[in-house]
């Protein structure tokens, strides 16, 4: 196992998770889920950097990641239940009352 | 002293082949003929009462996102306990310091009644 | 083993700590106090935000210095900056006090989320680290997703904060990745030790090239930059009006540090690289500003358009790479500040006899209210960039700067842009003139509204007038860049 195969994973992961937000029309809970993706794909990054540099920052770095991604991950869905109770639907063509 | 294992992984490989084997087996030869009774889902003999995918009560989301956010925070002890003995009285402060913030939160969310089930 | 803790001078961060304890005193406040102390927790968190003021103040003369490790910096230019944020987050919140009231959203929780916003911006401007930038970036952003989702009973404001939500958090992911490929490239988070590496390497690495690519892309989302500005419309119209006056100034002023101490402490030494490409994104960005906000008869929506137009200006000023540049974006961002304030506050003032946000309800005003006519006449016209006021010397100085780095035909390009959103400033002038007037505006407006107008009006004026020493001043703040 070299660093470029923790690199690959992660460019994979990090794609797949911006593909998913742009290319998904259905269900907001898959941006939500492509939103972590993305997060994770950085903190494979930037462990597997830490490793291979023998640097302990990267995994200071991780930790924060994951903390904000909680954070993220729980203010997300909350604002996804309110929009819910008003629209009824979490289908992404239609969040569409905003346009112009 | 690897090697002894591989009768274990040759084990698993021919388990895992028969098993898709046999379910692609009969996915792809069986007849499939499906009618309202047979897709429903089975319900102890009687017709279905209620659809299987009920929604989830939104409570359980409210308090898997506050279990979310504290369950991470905790993670911020681990490295702090490992280098308990190194960092010292200004390490405990820091950490309380940090234990406090959460607190509050704590304490604000129940205040709000965001841990009461009714 | 005994490990070396970094030396912590908390001084430095005592401006951060002590809205760290209002915002939590608040919270605790919000929750177990009724509803008759509501006023009382807005009063609060305004004196705070002065008390935060004077602790800025009171803090020994800026010796560059940093703490935390490196962390956390504490310059001019974060000193400028955290100045500046606290104008952006008191005025709006002076000014919205009484919309909160009216929509039933004045809970305590509004000041709170408004309080840790400032503090992640504030840590923003004084970030040594793609850590702390990081960090603050995302208590800023988070605070403001829920404040423009506030009104949550209202499919509008959800909707805003949903989609402020996601396409903040893509950003955000763009951002920490590249991040994490220049940590892997240099070995560090630090802007100077990252400078470092850079500086001493043979080759630039195309993994750092790309790295500092998406760390652009990251805070060009958060500035509304074209072409990842398509959020902005539709939060600024969606989000509550108070919100949106704050989201318009705040953010911008941090994430523009943001993009000085990133471009210019750590990346400097790739200024061929970047430069090219934030000249792009200015065009597309002046370009989306002006032709976008043609079409609009929301008028929020429209300085939504306007505020991606400013941007725009900002982004020219960055790109030249001389003191004079930076300069101007500091001098700018102040000046867009009032002037955006000021238009907003009168949008909050006019919205409230059940007129709507559209443009034509503003028909007529002159003839009723000839005061409140003219102040918006003013605003738009300094946001126009007519002289004499503020908004003409912010764009002047950015155009002499791009001028002087040799950058002409971006200079051409922006007076043309400017130019044609000269004409949608003008046609919201021609309404409120010499439109037949259908509403009764028969409005009362309260003082805090009076301050924030004064105030903002006064600026504008004065600074268009005599901007010699808030140009020194931008001048001062700039001087430890480079």
């Amino acid at each position: 196992m070299s660093l470029h195969h923790f690199l690959i994973l992660g460019a994979i992961l990090f794609t797949t998770g911006v593909f998913g937000i742009f290319l998904n029309r259905r269900n907001v809970i898959i941006i939500l889920m492509s939103i972590e993706l993305i997060l994770l794909s950085v903190n494979i990054n930037f462990v597997a950097f830490s490793h291979y540099n023998n640097d302990v920052t990267g995994q200071i770095f991780t930790f924060f990641v994951l903390a904000v991604a909680a954070a993220e991950a729980a203010i997300g869905l909350a604002i996804l239940v309110a929009f819910f109770r008003n629209r009824a639907t979490i289908d992404v063509e239609r969040i569409d009352t905003l346009k112009g | 002293m690897l090697e002894n294992y591989f009768p274990i992984l040759l084990l698993l490989a021919v388990a895992l082949a028969t098993a898709v084997v046999m379910m692609a087996g009969s996915f792809l030869v069986g007849p499939k003929r499906n009618y309202a009774e047979k897709v429903a889902q089975y319900e102890c003999g009687f017709a279905p009462l209620s659809r299987v995918r009920l929604p989830f009560d939104v409570r359980f989301y409210l308090l898997s996102i506050l279990f979310v956010v504290f369950d991470i925070e905790a993670a911020f002890l681990f490295p702090w306990a490992v280098a308990f003995k190194d960092i010292g009285l200004t390490g405990l402060v820091e950490m309380l310091l940090f234990l406090m913030v959460l607190l509050v939160g704590y304490a604000y969310i129940w205040k709000k009644g965001a841990l009461e089930w009714e | 083993m005994a490990v070396q803790l970094p030396e912590m001078n908390l001084v430095l961060l005592s401006p951060e700590i002590l809205l760290s304890l209002v915002a939590m005193g608040l919270l605790l406040m919000s929750a177990w106090s009724g509803k008759e102390s509501r006023g009382l927790i807005g009063t609060m968190a305004l004196s705070g935000i002065v008390l935060a003021a004077v602790v800025l103040a009171g803090l020994s003369s800026a010796t560059p210095s940093a703490t935390m490790g490196g962390h956390f910096i504490d310059d001019r230019l974060a000193r400028a900056m955290k100045w500046l944020l606290l104008i952006a987050t008191a005025l709006p919140l002076l000014m919205s006090r009484e919309y909160l009231n009216q929509h039933g959203l004045d809970s305590g929780e509004y000041y709170v989320l408004t309080i840790t916003s400032l503090i992640g911006a504030m840590a923003m401007v004084s970030a040594g680290s793609f850590l702390l930038l990081y960090l603050g970036l995302e208590l800023m952003s988070l605070s403001i997703y829920v404040l423009a989702a506030y009104q949550r009973d209202q499919l509008q404001s959800t909707e805003a904060g949903l989609k402020y939500f996601i396409l903040g958090s893509l950003a955000s992911g763009i951002l920490l990745y590249g991040t994490s490929l220049v940590y892997g490239a240099t070995g560090t988070t630090l802007f100077t030790a990252v400078a470092n590496a850079i500086k001493t390497a043979e080759h630039v690495s195309p993994v750092l090239v790309l790295g500092a690519v998406l760390v652009i892309i990251g805070i060009s989302f958060k500035v509304a930059a074209a072409p990842f500005h398509m959020w902005a419309p539709d939060v600024y119209e969606g989000a509550p009006t108070s919100v949106t006056a704050f989201i318009a100034v705040m953010p911008k002023v941090a994430a523009f540090t943001a993009f000085f101490r990133v471009l210019l402490e750590a990346f400097s030494a790739l200024h061929v690289h970047w430069a090219p490409m934030l000249q792009l994104l200015a065009v597309l960005t002046l370009a989306v500003g002006s032709l976008g906000a043609i079409a609009q008869s929301n008028i929020k929506r429209l300085l939504a358009y306007s505020s991606i137009g400013h941007v725009g200006f900002l982004l020219i000023g960055l790109t030249t790479g001389s003191q004079l540049g930076h300069q101007s974006v500091v001098f700018y961002l102040a000046n867009y500040i009032f002037m955006s304030v000021g238009a907003f506050c009168l949008v909050l003032v006019l919205n409230r006899q059940g007129i709507g946000d559209q443009i034509s309800d503003y028909a007529g005003l002159a003839k009723k209210r000839p005061l409140l006519a003219f102040l918006m006449s003013m605003f738009m016209f300094s946001m126009a960039g007519i002289p004499p006021l503020a908004g003409f010397i912010a764009k002047l100085y950015v155009l002499m700067a791009a001028v002087k780095a040799g950058l002409l035909t971006l200079a051409v390009i922006s007076v043309i842009f400017a130019a044609i959103g000269a004409f949608y400033y003008l046609r919201i002038v021609k309404i409120i003139y010499f439109d037949v007037a259908e509403q009764p505006f028969d409005m009362e407006v309260s003082l805090s509204h009076q301050i924030v107008l004064a105030i903002s009006a006064l600026i504008v004026l004065v600074v268009g007038i005599f901007p010699g020493k808030l140009l020194d001043w931008s001048l001062a703040s700039v001087q430890s860049l480079l």
